[in-house]
């Protein structure tokens, strides 16, 4: 026991899950994640709890789980890394690149003053969690002493001296007994879609709206930051999408945004909702009286819109046909969400290469063979409490293998 | 030396459960009320015993040494077993009364429909005759995605190996699980056709042998009458009614359906509120094939983990006194993880005891303690004077309990993304608000107080399962005295959280300052300031 070593490639919620499965069991964990900050996606949803009630959206067991991870003598954390090269030979032996985290973790105590007084927008990144620490990361593509020396404000401002602009990336090796991809997914990206994301800044995503909801704990426009009066969520935005060959449902999306949009009224009661769908799916055990209670305050509007056009005072102009009529119906708003579809990571592409192993005809990749496995939603699309169940049997299958008890066929 | 498992059940699921655990040289006993079931061709050894026609009737016991009486045939029987994996098959209902239909011969019920799809060749089947088959499905409530592909395979078959055009009639059609919007495209490209309902409903009308369907359809407004040659109706998925006993023999929660596990994110995948009792697949919910393997590794992982044993060590565990107990068994009744135990004096089983504290806030002779929750403990991070008072302006004593698991973790948040909190904010973390008593709270108001806030997870989120219902109770009764008394209910509060909430955590304990700084300073204490630390707007109002 304990001479035993897994490399979890991933910090989102299945490489959380796992890793902290195979730590309690007294396995050694490396976990690498290629952002600055762990939690994945998920880490950055907010609490839908409304009327003081858990509506079992799973966001808080991914802080659990984060918590559990960081914590934990058995699970050895590299942030800002990557896989750059892989070798088998019995064990696996991983060579990993490091960036450079600039801001020291021992000496940073998070006083937010280098956010504070970084003249670039963008440039110093706000962690989304109390064990994203440091809960500070500089952004070399936005940094100026990365784009010509220029300012070295936060560095020079640091209490701490928490700051090494000068930082180098570094190398490591990693041995490793079996390997774990858990590298997540992409949100699909709607910029192609006719509903004008990236144009209209009005236009904004369900991550968009989870983060801002986790944030600020209100809803906003983005343009002028007031209260949108009406908002529109739009589902199945890349998902079930034949034209894209997408041929999946997301599954987390119905629940996320009906979620989202009962917390939204509970906060803003003023706000009107207007919720447009194919088929509104079954997200958990109180899904019947959750969805009873929605269709009260929130228009359901059984139709994907065509296009969204922005008109000259912002309001955003839904155009879509009403099924009955068969008239071009219009729908004026504030504020539009894009429920976009969970799709597979460009990264599968260079996991597939590294172990050689395909991804299968939605582009997702599942395996559990010779001691590489895949765990979450790199395997496709899946909520929170059903990636925490499939990391841990996941996490189960990785120690039968280790402990050689795994017959391969 | 760890002691057998025992699994409850005869399914596949009960099935894969036992081959994960024997796998890794596990002990273990299958207790099914019914046959051999899954189990057959399994033989008894060593590490194997299988127990049929065997109905539970008590457990005594926790954590690593439960000790279970069994009726077999007539007889009982006694099992021992370190842990439990609960993994009953789930039961179905038709609902042929939802549409108002009443079984026939050529009204059938989903499962009905698969048998003679698996039993019989094409040629033979009584399925040859028929040109024309109707599903309907979750029109009147919601369906699942199990059954949505269920019907779907069974359509996909009917069109590709009979020949048969297919109608599903459905609301939601539920693609919410693997490889289902697939099955769906290829349904409809193999010729299925869907009828999907949303404001309106089908007339259903069945006379003798016939049926027929009306309705209008909505997407092309025209009105359609359907008379099918076979009618399939959907069924609902519900829990054996045998988890009922389990659960009242276990002392388990159990959700709104009779499934075994409360709908709380803390209990996923396979836990419940008893340490050492696990459930999975079929007992716990409605789950697919897949989800009820995945189940099965879980609570294997469970059994094996040594992490339970390592890391609760850390946990403060209520010890009960008995020198003071008056047996008012309050704890015995209330403790959510049943870590009380009855001999001949009442007794905390350590390895079961979660720590949660419910148990002290309730015991009515003070005999529990829960180190870290006792009074002085408590009283000794609140002192009048905390709060240094600027000239003129009066800034209340804000006391809030905080739950360790929500609002403690909350306010850490809050600190990290910079916002600014209540100067005289005074946080007293406690394991569970169930811990929170009314001797806690009076303590408090005593010591200095202006304004006392509970803050708990929220409903159905508690790890303690009722923690937070228990503290609000405790509120709901002081503000009831303090109405009596004519002290100000506002000044105490209970509000959930979760974890991830740090702008709510500000939101919630600047609001609650506002309030208190309205109502000024608390007048149980306006004489015990010392004359030169009075607080400002408190002048005048000594003498």
């Amino acid at each position: 026991m304990g001479d035993k070593n897994v490399l979890v490639i991933g910090g989102g919620t299945a490489g959380l899950s796992a890793a902290v499965e195979l730590a309690n069991l007294g396995v050694h964990v490396e976990l690498i994640e290629k952002s600055k900050f762990l939690g994945g996606h998920a880490i950055g949803y907010t609490c839908k709890a409304i009327e003081n009630t858990c509506v079992k959206c799973g966001a808080c067991m991914v802080e659990e789980k984060l918590q559990s991870a960081v914590f934990h003598p058995n699970i050895n954390v590299l942030a800002a890394s990557q896989v750059q090269n892989i070798s088998q030979n019995n064990r696996f032996s991983a060579n990993i690149r490091q960036e450079s985290l600039v801001i020291d973790p021992e000496k940073c105590t998070n006083c937010g003053l280098c956010l504070n007084r970084c003249p670039m927008e963008g440039a110093i990144l706000q962690g989304f969690s109390k064990n994203n620490h440091p809960f500070y990361a500089v952004n070399i593509k936005k940094c100026l002493y990365f784009k010509d020396r220029s300012c070295t404000i936060c560095r020079d401002e640091c209490p701490e001296t928490a700051i090494d602009l000068d930082k180098k990336a570094s190398e490591h090796t990693i041995e490793a007994d079996a390997v774990l991809i858990a590298i997540g997914f992409k949100p699909f990206n709607p910029k192609d879609k006719p509903y004008g994301y990236g144009r209209f800044n009005n236009v904004v995503t369900g991550l968009d709206l989870e983060r801002m909801l986790k944030q600020s704990g209100r809803v906003k426009k983005p343009s002028d930051n007031k209260l949108p009066q009406k908002i529109a969520f739009i589902q199945c935005v890349g998902s079930r999408d034949a034209k894209l060959n997408h041929l999946w449902c997301s599954k987390v999306c119905c629940g996320s945004a009906l979620r989202m949009a009962r917390l939204i009224k509970e906060r803003q009661p003023k706000t009107e909702i207007a919720f447009f769908y194919m088929d509104v799916q079954t997200f958990g055990k109180d899904f019947e009286p959750f969805y009873r209670e929605a269709q009260k305050d929130i228009r359901m509007i059984r139709a994907i819109p065509g296009d969204i056009y922005e008109m000259d005072d912002r309001r955003l102009k839904i155009n879509f046909v009403n099924n009955s009529t068969h008239e071009t119906k219009e729908e004026i708003v504030d504020l539009v969400v894009l429920s976009v579809g969970i799709t597979p990571v460009e990264d599968i592409g260079t996991m597939s290469r590294i172990f050689k192993i395909g991804p299968d005809e939605s582009g997702f990749l599942r395996t559990d063979h010779n001691g590489v496995f895949t765990a979450g939603t790199v395997q496709g699309p899946m909520s929170i409490p059903e990636t925490i169940a499939n990391s841990g049997s996941v996490a189960w299958k990785i120690k039968k293998y280790i402990d050689g008890l795994t017959i391969d066929d | 030396m760890k002691k057998q498992t025992l699994i409850l059940g005869n399914g596949p699921c009960a099935v894969a459960v036992a081959e994960n655990l024997l796998t890794v040289g596990s002990k273990i006993i299958i207790a099914t009320k019914d046959d051999v079931g899954g189990f057959i061709g399994y033989a008894d050894s060593e590490d194997l015993q299988i127990l049929t026609e065997t109905r539970l009737v008590s457990c005594q016991g926790s954590v690593g040494n439960f000790r279970i009486e069994a009726t077999q045939n007539n007889k009982s029987v006694t099992i021992d077993a370190g842990r439990i994996i609960i993994a009953e098959e789930d039961q179905r209902t038709s609902n042929f009364s939802l549409y108002g239909l009443k079984a026939s011969s050529n009204v059938i019920p989903l499962s009905r429909m698969k048998i003679l799809l698996n039993d019989t060749s094409p040629e033979e089947s009584v399925l040859s005759e028929i040109k024309k088959v109707i599903f309907l499905t979750g029109i009147v409530k919601e369906s699942t995605p199990v059954i949505a592909n269920e019907v779907m395979e069974s359509s996909l078959l009917l069109q590709k190996e009979f020949n048969i055009q297919t109608y599903i009639l459905t609301k939601n059609l539920k693609v919410v699980g693997d490889g289902l919007e697939s099955l769906y495209r290829e349904t409809k490209n193999a010729g299925t056709i869907y009828i999907k309902f949303t404001d309106s409903l089908p007339g259903i009308y069945q006379e003798e042998d016939t049926i027929r369907i009306e309705f209008v359809d909505e997407i092309t407004s025209r009105n359609f009458r359907l008379t099918p040659d076979m009618t399939v109706v959907d069924e609902t998925i519900v829990a054996s009614p045998y988890l009922t006993d389990l659960t009242k023999i276990f002392h388990i929660e159990a959700d709104a359906d009779g499934f075994v596990q409360a709908d709380n994110v803390h209990r996923y995948p396979v836990l419940t509120n008893r340490k050492g009792i696990m459930v999975t697949g079929p007992s716990r919910g409605i789950l697919t094939d897949d989800d009820q393997r995945i189940d099965a590794e879980n609570a294997a992982l469970a059994v094996t983990g040594l992490a339970e044993e390592e890391m609760e060590t850390k946990l403060e565990k209520a010890e009960i006194h008995s020198e003071k107990c008056i047996q008012c068994l309050n704890c015995y009744h209330l403790c959510p993880h049943h870590a009380i135990t009855l001999n001949e004096r009442v007794e905390v089983e350590p390895d079961a005891c979660e720590g949660c504290g419910i148990c002290t806030a309730n015991c009515l002779g003070g005999a529990i303690r829960i180190k870290n929750l006792n009074l002085q403990a408590i009283l000794h991070q609140i002192k009048t004077g905390d709060v240094a008072q600027a000239e003129q302006t009066f800034t209340p004593l804000l006391v809030a309990f905080c739950c360790s698991r929500s609002a403690v973790q909350a306010r850490e948040l809050a600190l990290c993304m910079g916002h600014e909190l209540p100067l005289g904010l005074k946080v007293i973390q406690v394991p569970c608000a169930g811990a929170i008593s009314y001797d806690h709270i009076f303590a408090v108001l005593k010591n200095g107080a202006d304004g006392i806030m509970l803050l708990t997870c929220h409903k159905g989120n508690c790890h303690s399962e009722r923690g937070n219902i228990f503290a609000g109770q405790v509120v709901k009764l002081i503000k009831g005295i303090f109405s009596i008394i004519g002290f100000e209910k506002e000044r105490l509060s209970i509000q959930t959280l979760a974890s991830n909430m740090g702008t709510e955590f500000s939101w919630i304990t600047n609001r609650f300052e506002k309030t208190i700084a309205a109502l000024g300073p608390s007048r149980l204490m306006k004489n015990q300031w010392p004359e030169n630390q009075r607080r400002p707007n408190m002048k005048g109002n000594t003498g």
